[in-house]
């Protein structure tokens, strides 16, 4: 610290002496557009080789010029600027910043990174301006649409989680979740109670940028978990100079659309007609409940962030944020405190570096019971609220002879009041995490080629979650009669912990380049959980409470990865890992990835002179990688015996047993998925136009399949076993184009465009034809999803429907597609898939002068959902759910259809529709004060819409469906935004 | 070469510390719940839990509750032991229907109409859990060998005797599973205590699983404890005579050979082993059957500790009237809107004065058609009142949705009505005729039954209307919906062809034959394809 000091005092001191010479420049760069210094900007005066940059303060000072020496400022991400020497003292430069990063981009690709241009995976890079913009909660949808063979599903719950699938996955009954790296530290998909989903804990006002590893060649450097690909997120990190960010947004929500059900007048006339009976039961109120379980929500986040230099030595940033986001339904909210610290100082000239990033998090939840399927069912006749109910003062079924609640007086088999259950119900969650990272990074001084380093990673989550409901409540827990309530309590523990310890060497030999990395990686993780029960349960299970302990997973790597540079046009990776984990038995613990890709800059060879063709490499990949992930199949090759919980006991002599079972044996190893992958990146004009062009085709053998064992050989029917396998292929272009470029109005137009095509298929599942899964509402056990070989993995398979000829369909009326003359299981078929044939994005930027505005789109064309809601509810027979107790109300398709019984159409073909979208995911519109408080610092004022409009030809509520079946989901709502982000 | 040297440390000592750390990857169980088989075997009672775990795959279908299985392929709560012989026993014949069929509950409109194909979940359900059963019998024998016992230091002999106990149990439990799928698919896996896990056992199938069960029943009932001296929950020799009888009595269906004498001896066995008639014949289907003198093995249920989907909880919530709404006044559970319904020629067995006073007759039929033409409509036919989750003092069940009744497996009565049957086709009764030739202790048995359905005053009857015809009417007055109805209605060559319709069979409203190899369930193709060493029944 002191060195730096006194390097510094002696440069102030130096300073005055420099002025006095007359054939120097000095002067200040500064960002055109936020005016802000730019520190370590290069200066290079052309052909002459002295050098300099600038300071933290965006300043330099040059010297030794002649008139008409042309000096250079250059700056990573900027466009560089040409000014000629003609005796002028002083100057100011105004950078732009280059729309198009893409050459200097920088690519984590796991223990390490490499320029952009010098990958030869199949990668994607966003930085933080290519972000989607508007309210994102969680981080992944930073990234949704955005990058082609990349999907992210979330749900409309407030700080949910997302389903992510990066080119469709490659798995059929492990895992399809991409690993997802944060900060060197590979995280897990595990949710603590309390928590909404795993990626809720990080602020993504804090990522700097996120890398999408999509092929083998690219992931099979964290092989054992790179199937389904890697995202790489890095958090923003500590400038050298101070600077204060500050984010505030806020956002108004609504509802978007309900199912169309019967309203209540229509409501009375149906039943009228067809139920007489059940006249006695309606009300005199006219309730669209969907709308009452709903609300108008807030969204509040704010963010701050102060970059800086701590003691003048270590580059540190400190983010601290609050986000508030109430949910649609009533009572459901989610506010998250998160602190963030990165720090990473240098010393011994650079030889040594530390990054440390600490994040914490808060995460409060209340979380609301999902009355999506009552609110559509209650009879809209009926009112909300009944001053004359015990029951909280709600509407609800009752025999009005009895007057307590403790002794129940609800009507029994009834439908319950939806709005009652979501105010009656205190759901909380509370979850503390701190997660980060420790890297120590060192160069040798005597070999400097040659680094080592050291990361140590933690990740603790402890949530809680309670559950109360008085007894005033009709959901509440109840036995014979008698309502006791719910006091339920949770508290789970999860931790992860990670060493990576690996050494980089790096060296030029000639026209050869060098980089080798080779290194081994830790990682456990464990589960802890606190079950209280509900207290209230006077027949609460003795077992209560209960500790689980999850079976600790271990995973250990051995790595290596050389990447060979020929005359900077031809490059060569080779990447192999060695994998254990202790999921699998000691004779199949280990795996071996390995990759090779080869990249080959054309451009360098062939049109090194063409205008046209700025920049053109082909890359070509191949590699293998593992998958484990089983779930909550941890270690099934161990003799063990599990015993029954408090409820699963058996009587002997009087005395309840918890049985003792012995668990399935299974003998299981590694997935393997073999990727090839063929890529074209390119650049027109000077780069105005790039982009990236892939073929893909990943076989993945030896599935972790939940399939059929022999009956009487094991402790189940059915257990992982490696059979089968599935193929996938796919095309990719992603295409970014600067439009407009027009320094001189001011007027910049950026366009990024991205396409994706894939298709997965079922090679084999030998010995089985197929395996059904895939439950759906409104029975036990029904399933109308297939696992069959030669077609997609969940295709549909369903019964086919038969139709009059006037087109109507014909109630319970299926083709005997077997013709064996009786319609039964056998006669289903295999019709579509929920899988999309065409996947778009396509985001849109626009600045002119401060003006800014920019919108996203994304397209899906040809993925299908089961439409469930229908299938189960579109019945007369559900106007009548409960003899003739109450009434119920069914979606108005019934007309359409006439059915009756929900027995005849659940599984129908009829329901399988095409949810083909066009979904506006956000439109913002925002101006820029650049020179606010006299240029001290800049403020952008923006408003937006989040979840613009849908269009679609699906008839459900939204096409955006994960898992193909759509049983009633948690609305997403469309939001306006208004924001300030201010910059000092 | 220094720097070299250097590195090559670090190196070593780098591939020291991951040396140490490859051992983390031999991960072992944590939870207070979770064993390896020595721990669990080391702490005390674990010989009965074990044993325990056994039985209870009758009654449970998992080990954290009743949404949770052993199996794959079929629901959790169907899945239940007793509920997959129910499904498979009652609902393809003429005494129930079950309301929500169609795809909703895969596999029952097959069932109840007749027209199924091995593509059902409720045979893979059936077939995988009887064999389970088996693989539980002989993981438990395997643990408790001699040189085990000795290597793990019990040395009481007291907990040795009661060990051997145990293991005779195991098998004759493991004859139960074999038996149930001799009668349902005529064939199943042989998988003994010698065979490893993961082994795939041959196919066994007619006279040869016959004899394979017979000679494994006989075997273990000297090792097993006598007729209602052992705790409650557990079997007796009772319990493997009554398999026997009934194996003898369907003898001429399973392998052409009748053994009308043996059942006879076994039937005998049973009824001269001290049990008794209840005497209000409700009791033995109500909430504390399991006190009933008159049961000789049950499969448990208890609405705390013994949480199950199984066929008393279908039975008690699914006989609920749609229309009554009678379920807490009358059983004791909150009810599944009339999932269970009556067929008209099930009604019709109680027709005429002489049942007007017989306890038996539980059916309900104010308001409601007696036929039912269309399944889904649950108004539509007559609703029963056999079963019920209150005591027999009235009290309700422990829990309003899982009851505490037993399913009562063997009951004395059956053995009765078997005695008779058995004696009757011995000296020469037959299907077809009505030869009436019921001995003088057949008819006491017969009317014994009746003297407690009428409370001891009506409706006795003689030895001239006792025929076979009669027989099979009274064992569905009797017995109805205690998983007998289609090994019986087979017996009596009224299942497969037209001799007998009733309601939906072969999915006709009022009914139509069904083929002759219907007398055999198809195995579903996964159980098959799991296991090439299995066929396919004939016909399917």
């Amino acid at each position: 610290m002191k060195t730096i000091y006194k390097k510094l005092l002696f440069l102030f001191l130096l300073l005055p002496f420099s002025v006095l010479a007359q054939n120097s420049l000095s002067g200040v760069v500064v960002d055109k557009t936020s005016n802000q210094p730019l520190p370590g900007v290069n200066v290079v005066v052309q052909g002459a080789g002295s050098s300099t940059s600038t300071d933290f303060d965006g300043k330099f000072k040059l010297g030794g010029l002649k008139s008409g020496d042309k000096v250079v400022f250059s700056y990573v991400g900027y466009n560089s600027e040409t000014i000629t020497f003609s005796g002028q003292s002083t100057v100011s430069i105004g950078l732009i910043e280059s729309a198009n990063q893409l050459q200097e981009v920088v690519v984590q690709v796991g223990y390490g990174t490499v320029k952009k241009k010098d990958a030869t995976g199949s990668t994607t890079v966003l930085a933080a301006k290519d972000f989607n913009k508007g309210a994102n909660v969680t981080t992944e949808n930073l990234l949704s649409g955005r990058i082609a063979g990349v999907s992210v599903n979330t749900s409309g719950a407030p700080g949910s989680g997302s389903e992510i699938r990066i080119r469709g996955g490659a798995s059929l009954n492990a895992s399809n979740d991409p690993l997802i790296v944060i900060d060197g530290l590979p995280i897990a998909n595990t949710t603590t109670a309390g928590s909404t989903s795993f990626l809720a804990s990080l602020n993504p006002n804090t990522v700097e940028s996120i890398t999408v590893l999509k092929d083998a060649s690219a992931t099979a450097i964290y092989g054992s978990r790179a199937s389904n690909g890697v995202i790489l997120i890095t958090t923003k990190k500590g400038g050298k100079k101070l600077t204060v960010d500050y984010n505030f947004q806020y956002g108004s929500g609504k509802l978007v659309k309900t199912v169309d059900v019967f309203g209540a007048d229509q409501f009375r006339d149906v039943i009228t007609a067809k139920y007489p009976a059940l006249l006695p039961t309606l009300g005199n109120s006219k309730t669209n409940w969907q709308e009452e379980i709903y609300r108008r929500t807030d969204f509040v986040d704010n963010s701050l962030s102060i970059k800086g230099n701590l003691f003048g030595a270590i580059p540190s940033r400190l983010t601290i944020g609050n986000t508030y986001q109430e949910g649609l339904r009533l009572t459901n909210d989610f506010n998250r405190n998160t602190v963030s610290l990165a720090l990473a100082p240098s010393m011994f000239k650079d030889h040594l570096k530390i990054k440390v990033n600490a994040n914490y998090t808060n995460e409060q939840n209340r979380f609301a019971p999902g009355v999506e399927g009552s609110a559509l069912s209650f009879d809209p006749t009926q009112p909300v609220y009944d001053p004359a109910s015990q029951f909280g003062g709600f509407f609800e079924y009752r025999d009005t002879s009895v007057t307590t609640t403790t002794v129940n007086a609800l009507t029994p088999n009834v439908a319950r009041n939806p709005v009652a259950e979501l105010l009656q119900t205190y759901d909380r969650g509370l979850n503390n995490r701190i997660f980060g990272n420790f890297e120590v990074d060192y160069k040798l001084h005597f070999l400097p080629e040659l680094r080592f380093v050291v990361n140590l990673g933690y990740d603790q989550a402890k949530g809680e979650r309670r559950k109360t409901l008085a007894t005033n409540s009709a959901v509440a827990f109840s036995n014979n009669n008698i309502i006791y309530g719910n006091n339920e309590f949770a508290e789970e523990t999860f931790t992860n912990k990670l060493l990576d310890a690996y050494f980089n060497y790096n060296k030029a030999f000639g026209k050869l380049n060098l980089d080798l990395t080779g290194g081994y990686s830790y990682q456990k993780f464990e589960k802890e959980r606190f079950d209280r029960g509900n207290t209230n349960n006077p027949q609460l299970g003795a077992n209560f409470p209960e500790t689980s302990i999850d079976p600790d997973i271990v995973l250990l790597g051995f790595f290596g990865r050389a990447n060979l540079t020929y005359n900077s046009k031809y490059l060569l990776t080779l990447a192999f890992r060695r994998d254990g984990s202790s999921r699998f038995a000691d004779n199949n613990r280990w795996g071996n990835f390995p990759a090779a890709s080869f990249a080959w800059k054309i451009k360098e060879d062939y049109f090194k002179e063409n205008n046209t063709i700025s920049d053109l490499k082909l890359r070509m990949g191949w590699g293998i990688t593992g998958q484990q992930d089983t779930g909550d199949e941890r270690y099934g090759y161990l003799e063990r015996y599990v015993q029954g919980d408090g409820v699963s006991q058996y009587f002997i002599g009087g005395t309840a047993y918890s049985v003792g079972i012995p668990s399935a044996r299974t003998a299981i190893k590694w997935e393997e998925t073999t990727t090839y992958n063929v890529g074209l990146d390119f650049g027109l004009f000077k780069n105005r136009i790039t982009g990236s062009l892939d073929a893909f085709y990943k076989l993945s053998e030896d599935l972790l399949f939940n399939a059929p064992t022999a009956d009487g050989s094991n402790f189940t029917n059915s257990s992982f076993q490696n059979i089968g396998s599935f193929s996938t292929k796919g095309l990719e272009l992603n295409l970014n184009a600067d439009v407009v470029q027009n320094e001189g109005t001011g007027f910049n137009w950026n366009v990024n465009f991205n396409a994706t095509t894939y298709q997965r298929k079922i090679e084999e599942v030998d010995p089985f034809n197929r395996i059904e899964f895939g439950g759906i509402e409104g029975g036990t056990g029904a399933n109308v999803l297939v696992n069959q070989s030669g077609y997609t993995p969940g295709s549909f398979y369903v019964y086919k429907q038969l139709y009059d000829t006037a087109g109507n369909p014909i109630e319970g009326a299926y083709a005997d597609l077997n013709a064996d003359g009786i319609i039964n299981s056998d006669d289903r078929y295999i019709y579509n898939n929920s899988d999309p044939d065409l996947l778009l994005g396509f985001a849109s930027n626009i600045n002119y002068k401060n003006f800014d505005f920019s919108f996203n789109l994304r397209a899906s064309f040809g993925n299908r959902v089961f439409n469930n809601v229908n299938s189960n509810r579109a019945v007369y027979a559900r106007m009548q759910p409960s003899g003739t107790l109450a009434a119920g109300n069914v979606p108005v398709s019934v007309l359409d259809t006439n059915f009756e019984n929900t027995t005849n159409t659940l599984t129908s073909d009829l329901y399988v529709e095409n949810a083909s979208f066009l979904r506006m995911d956000n439109i913002t519109l925002g101006y820029t004060f650049p020179k606010w408080l006299d240029g001290k610092a800049s403020l952008r004022l923006f408003t937006g819409v989040q979840n613009a409009f849908v269009i679609t030809d699906y008839s459900g509520l939204d096409p955006e469906i994960t898992g193909g079946i759509d049983r009633t989901i948690y609305p997403r709502q469309r939001s306006l935004l208004f924001g300030i982000n201010v910059k000092f | 070469m220094k720097k070299i040297r250097l590195n090559l440390f670090m190196f070593l000592s780098l591939l020291a510390v991951t040396q140490s750390c490859t051992n983390d990857l031999n991960v072992v169980p944590e939870d207070d719940d979770d064993f390896l088989s020595e721990d669990f075997f080391a702490q005390p009672d674990a010989y009965k839990r074990a044993v325990a775990g056994v039985y209870g795959n009758l009654s449970l279908t998992g080990t954290t509750g009743p949404g949770s299985s052993l199996l794959q392929g079929i629901d959790a709560g169907t899945s239940q032991y007793s509920r997959c012989v129910w499904y498979m026993q009652e609902l393809s014949t003429d005494e129930v229907i079950w309301s929500y069929e169609g795809s909703g509950d895969p596999g029952v409109r097959e069932i109840q109409r007749n027209i199924w194909s091995g593509e059902n979940p409720i045979f893979l359900g059936m077939y995988s859990r009887a064999m389970v059963q088996v693989a539980l019998s002989n993981e438990f024998i395997r643990q408790t060998t001699p040189e085990k016992l000795s290597a793990r230091g019990v040395t009481n002999a007291a907990e040795i005797a009661e060990i051997g106990y145990y293991r005779a149990e195991v098998r004759a439990l493991k004859c139960l599973a074999y038996y149930h799928l001799l009668d349902l698919f005529g064939k199943a896996t042989l998988v003994t205590e010698n065979d490893p896990i993961n082994f795939r056992g041959t196919q066994l199938q007619g006279t040869a699983l016959f004899d394979y069960i017979e000679s494994e029943l006989l075997a273990a009932l000297p090792s097993l404890k006598d007729a209602r001296t052992n705790e409650s929950g557990r079997l007796d020799k009772a319990f493997a005579w009554a398999i026997l009888s009934k194996l003898y009595l369907n003898s001429e269906v399973y392998t052409g050979t009748p053994r009308y004498a043996d059942c006879m001896t076994m039937c005998s066995n049973i009824i001269g082993a001290g049990y008794q008639l209840k005497v209000n014949y409700l009791d033995n289907f109500k909430a504390d059957n399991n006190t009933s003198s008159e049961l000789i093995f049950a499969i448990e249920s208890d609405g705390i500790k013994t949480q199950n989907y199984g066929a008393t909880t279908v039975m008690c919530n699914g006989q609920v009237g749609s229309v009554e709404g009678n379920g807490q006044t009358l059983y004791g559970v909150n009810g599944w809107g009339g999932a269970l319904r009556l067929r008209k020629q099930f009604v019709q067995k109680f027709d005429g004065a002489e049942f007007d006073y017989d306890s038996r007759k539980t059916i309900i039929s104010a308001g409601r058609p007696i036929d039912i033409a269309n399944v889904a409509i649950q108004a539509q036919g007559y609703v029963l009142g056999k079963w019920s989750n209150r005591t027999s003092t009235g009290l309700p069940g422990q829990n309003s949705t899982f009851v505490d009744t037993d399913f009562p497996l063997f009951r004395l009565a059956d053995f009765y009505l078997m005695y008779a049957e058995a004696q009757m086709r011995k000296d020469g009764a037959a299907n077809g005729n009505s030869t009436a030739n019921a001995d003088n202790t057949s008819l006491g048995y017969i009317n014994a039954l009746r003297e407690r359905a009428n409370d001891g005053n009506f409706a006795n009857v003689t030895t001239g209307q006792v025929t076979l015809n009669f027989l099979i009417d009274e064992r569905a007055r009797e017995l109805h919906w205690e998983g007998h109805r289609r090994q019986d209605l087979i017996r009596f060559g009224k299942f497969t062809g037209g001799n007998y319709i009733w309601a939906w069979k072969g999915n006709a409203t009022n009914g139509v034959s069904i083929p002759a190899n219907f007398k055999v369930y198809p195995l579903h193709p996964n159980t098959i394809l799991a296991n090439p060493n299995l066929t396919q029944n004939p016909g399917y």
